[in-house]
């Protein structure tokens, strides 16, 4: 068995690049530099061109440098006589090192798909057939469709991006006006999750005296709802006239938004000791027991070495919320560590996982105009209303391309 | 049965308002109530009405409609008792999310506490503490049952070799748990027996591995002064300690010399801690070498709400 194992990995190292039958390689098609027409205009070479440059943008995300690095180490620790030895640790190696090979046989299988086509289109019209040559048309145009949309999922190929996620938000100093802009923001994020087909939950939420919230902890159940998700990390702007002002004066309010994966691997959480953990009935009062009927049993946990605290409300037993706090807060140390690594790894601390409360990244105009702008890519729309019911996702795609595809040097 | 249409559903309240319950939610707090309902908490326990009342909006043909358990009409009336004669939340719907169990509970048991989820979980470290010791039967007593809240949370944690027998005065409240037993499969493990305290447990006596009980302890005299909810609706027999509201407290501690064997577990949830201070120095000095490793326990509102301890 291992000996089938290693002559697969062998394989690897001895990839020959993929070639159509006059030669052509992908990296070649790139360097013709045909032009990119739309979908229903142009001949294949405008085809080629695009799936060419789908390619190149998907390996670009991918990172593709890195991850032939990684797979060599990967398959070196896996050719170890002695890997099994720690069947924890070769779980992961392994689990790695097939998450990758499927990316890499991914792409290579795109490109091995559009050189055989254009193979293919070559042939029909040396032997004038036109039936064929309709049909491998029609093949290309499919394949640069389906590169297109695999251009979307590579944005989402970080550690993280496949789990679930919190999102928290928190209303900026500013009194009843900024929270009842935490309010709009928390209420964006609800329908753009739904919108996605998440499951959303509030786990928790601190209402304002007179409206809104302090803050509130969303939960939202779904693949990839981290890897969109991290994009919103940051501070949210409310430019309008306030409702809450009788005077009828435009107001400036935050909301700060945080985003922490919910990781599904459970030997990378953080160890948690129970003694370490103090856990309090949350807005308490009177000598409960059998004196109190009441459906509130929310949870708060405080972990002592940390301070880290994680409050669940919105369950429906005790049990229910303290499991969910419990929740929250393995999620909260577990973003702490990861932090804490990141700060050690100085390529990693320009993560997007990491909490910037203090960036301001998006401004949301409803007085004297109407604007929704994203401060760092400019991605703007002219409707406000749309974005605060959900529509996100233009933001957040271009938000994901563009910090990926400013790393120039990875391909 | 009744069709909600699905729009309504997820803008929630908002959507039903017009016609039905923001009148209700705007009855919540009258001016003169000394003992208000908080808004929050009912906006909450409207949203769980709703998604009690809804069905799986999967099965339906239609996917903008959602299926309704009840017509909308005897929805609103529901929530008129909840609001207007503070029916506890928990008989309107018919059941009490508790620990991860959903109870059947309706008038005549009492209404399970959050409080009294810990119970279960003491009865759990001790069962995985002892864990590989001893290879026979080990029997287990919750006393008062009501719901059967506690032999059913028991029956999920007292391991292969331990089974439940609980008890209750109460036909209402033995033909509710024994429902609740059914509900989660566990007639095997769990048994309801009719009659007071220890009276049905003449062939478990001295052979007990553990008892716990959540028994009335409230003093009479602060009767009159309870909570709407609990005052108006949930059964005297089950919150109505005596004078003292010891009376029953005493009687099981008495109870568990004869009934624990050597070395049996005790959990016992009290008013809070001056009677839970007060059961400690009766059990330690007034029964004095029976138990060992008395001690109040306190809930996670910080109120000493349980004794412990084990037979000596």
């Amino acid at each position: 068995m291992r000996n089938v194992i290693n002559r697969g990995f062998a394989s690897e190292a001895a990839f020959v690049e993929a070639r159509t039958s006059d030669g052509l390689t992908v990296d070649g098609i790139v360097e013709q530099r045909w032009p990119i027409l739309d979908e229903g205009e142009g001949d294949w070479k405008s085809h080629a061109a695009a799936i060419a440059q789908s390619i190149q943008i998907i390996k670009k995300r991918l990172q593709w440098k890195k991850i032939m690095v990684r797979l060599d180490v990967l398959s070196a620790e896996l050719n170890r006589p002695d890997l099994w030895d720690d069947p924890v640790h070769a779980g992961k190696v392994s689990r790695e090192h097939g998450g990758l090979m499927g990316k890499l046989k991914e792409v290579r299988g795109l490109e091995q798909e559009l050189l055989e086509q254009i193979d293919m289109l070559k042939l029909a019209r040396e032997e004038n057939d036109e039936e064929l040559e309709l049909e491998s048309m029609k093949a290309l145009l499919l394949t640069r469709r389906s590169a297109k949309e695999k251009e979307h999922v590579a944005l989402l190929s970080g550690d993280h991006d496949s789990c679930s996620c919190f999102i928290e938000v928190q209303a900026g100093a500013g009194g009843t006006e900024s929270m009842d802009w935490a309010s709009m923001v928390m209420q964006m994020y609800k329908m753009w999750a739904q919108s996605r087909d998440f499951r959303v939950t509030v786990v928790d939420e601190m209402p304002g005296e007179i409206a809104g919230i302090k803050r509130a902890t969303l939960k939202v159940d779904g693949d990839y709802a981290f890897g969109y998700a991290k994009a919103e990390v940051g501070v949210h702007r409310l430019v309008r006239i306030s409702p809450f002002d009788s005077a009828k004066r435009r107001h400036t309010s935050f909301a700060a938004v945080a985003v922490i994966p919910i990781l599904d691997d459970a030997s990378s959480h953080v160890q948690i000791n129970e003694s370490d953990l103090r856990i309090e009935r949350f807005r308490s009062g009177g000598p409960g027991g059998q004196h109190a009927n009441t459906t509130e049993s929310a949870v708060r946990i405080v972990h002592i070495p940390t301070g880290v605290t994680a409050t669940s409300q919105n369950e429906r037993s005790q049990h229910m919320n303290k499991a969910m706090a419990m929740a929250v807060l393995q999620s909260r140390l577990d973003q702490l560590e990861m932090a804490r690594q990141a700060q050690m790894n100085a390529q990693h601390t320009q993560s997007l996982t990491e909490i910037s409360w203090g960036n301001q990244i998006r401004t949301y105009v409803l007085h004297p105009y109407r604007m929704v702008k994203d401060l760092r890519t400019n991605y703007e729309v002219s409707d406000p209303d749309s974005v605060l019911e959900g529509d996100l996702d233009g933001f957040i795609l271009s938000f994901l391309s563009a910090s990926l595809d400013k790393h120039g040097d990875d391909l | 049965m009744g069709k909600l249409h699905r729009k309504t559903l997820e803008t929630g309240v908002e959507g039903l308002g017009d016609s039905y319950f923001t009148e209700s939610l705007a009855l919540s707090t009258p001016p003169d109530d000394p003992d208000p309902l908080d808004s929050n908490l009912l906006l909450r326990e409207l949203q769980w009405l709703l998604q009690d009342a809804t069905g799986d909006v999967g099965r339906s043909q239609n996917p903008d409609l959602v299926p309704l358990r009840a017509d909308l009409g005897d929805l609103y009336g529901l929530w008129r008792e909840r609001v207007l004669e503070r029916r506890p939340f928990q008989y309107v719907v018919g059941c009490e999310h508790w620990r991860d169990l959903v109870l059947w509970v309706g008038e005549g048991v009492l209404i399970p506490r959050p409080e009294t989820e810990v119970v279960v979980d003491l009865v759990r470290e001790v069962v995985i503490g002892r864990s590989g010791r001893g290879d026979g039967e080990e029997v287990w007593a919750d006393l008062g049952t009501g719901s059967g809240a506690i032999a059913v949370g028991m029956g999920g944690v007292v391991g292969e070799r331990g089974r439940v027998v609980a008890t209750d005065l109460s036909e209402v409240a033995v033909k509710v748990a024994r429902f609740n037993v059914e509900r989660y499969a566990l007639k095997d493990k769990v048994q309801i027996r009719q009659g007071s305290w220890f009276e049905p447990l003449e062939d478990v006596k001295g052979k007990l591995t553990g008892l716990v009980s959540n028994p009335p302890y409230i003093p009479s005299r602060n009767l009159p002064g309870l909570q709407a909810e609990v005052g108006r609706y949930e059964p005297k027999l089950a919150l109505d300690g005596g004078e003292s509201g010891m009376d029953h407290l005493i009687h099981l501690c008495e109870g568990s010399v004869s009934y624990l064997k050597p070395g049996g577990f005790f959990a016992f949830e009290t008013n809070g801690d001056e009677q839970s201070e007060f059961l400690v120095d009766f059990m330690v000095s007034k029964l004095e070498n029976s138990f060992r490793d008395v001690k109040a326990v306190a809930d996670f509102a910080g109120i000493k709400r349980f004794v412990t301890g084990f037979r000596s």
